[in-house]
């Protein structure tokens, strides 16, 4: 299990909650995330950016059926580097509220 | 942005993974079953035991070879799937795998009995397995998918 870690870059309360999603999954589409947090692609693809540049989350695109050529899914998943520092994070956050993970 | 960064108080770290906790409930609550691909999986599960009706059972006995493109097309539909919904499980969970074992158990019993409904010249009966295994794998299929986005409120 990781080491509580707290990582300055995962907390900013958007990244935080974008490495939460992508958490239990092996990957999502890109229009899911922003669903889920109800933001906009722009706020979305700024925050991406940030994980993406830290090494944090990877990206890759796939053609779309359904979709013209010009629209490609955006899959999104947490690296190895990112699925470790976003559980260090989660400890470090459930220590400071007092949670004592075991 | 500065403040973002700082360490939380206990009750903004509280605060932190209550709101993790809700966004994975949302996600959860958005995805919808694809219930026409599922039922892709109940096709393909008809088409595999509709097989045994070309079959000649005996002792020269041969399975048919497209049971392998029975396997490839439903890689297809996990394909289709996951560009539906927008999402790949990285583990179904313990209740998916059952139902996805089940629906296997499933089709092999039907073919088993589809064998020996065309052994004993009764050709019609496989109809009867082959709309038994589309019902059976078009729900153990969603069955397995609900389970694994259940899960996902775990995360």
């Amino acid at each position: 299990m990781a080491e509580a870690a707290f990582d300055e870059v995962i907390h900013a309360p958007l990244r935080l909650r974008i490495c939460g999603l992508l958490s239990p999954v092996d990957r999502l589409d890109f229009a899911v995330i922003r669903t889920a947090l109800g933001v906009s692609d722009a706020t979305l693809s700024k925050q991406l950016k940030t994980l993406i540049a830290s090494g944090y989350v990877a990206s890759s695109k796939a053609a779309s059926a359904g979709r013209d050529d010009a629209r490609r899914i955006t899959w999104l998943s947490l690296t190895p580097d990112g699925r470790r520092a976003f559980d260090a994070h989660v400890r470090a956050l459930q220590e400071i509220a007092g949670l004592n993970p075991k | 942005m500065e403040s973002d960064l700082q360490r939380p108080s206990g009750d903004g770290a509280r605060a932190a993974l209550n709101e993790l906790t809700a966004d994975r409930e949302r996600l959860a609550e958005n995805v919808r079953v694809p219930r026409a691909l599922m039922a892709g999986f109940g096709g393909v599960a008809a088409w595999w035991v509709g097989m045994a009706a070309a079959t000649s059972p005996g002792q020269m006995y041969q399975p048919p070879a497209m049971g392998w493109l029975a396997l490839a097309v439903s890689l297809v539909f996990v394909h289709l799937v996951q560009r539906d919904t927008g999402i790949r499980f990285r583990r179904m969970g313990p209740r998916a795998l059952v139902a996805v074992a089940g629906a296997v158990v499933a089709c092999l019993a039907l073919y088993s009995i589809s064998l020996a409904l065309v052994s004993l010249g009764l050709h019609w009966g496989v109809v009867l397995t082959s709309v038994t295994a589309f019902a059976s794998t078009t729900w153990l299929a969603g069955v397995a998918y609900s389970s694994a986005v259940a899960r996902l409120r775990h995360g």
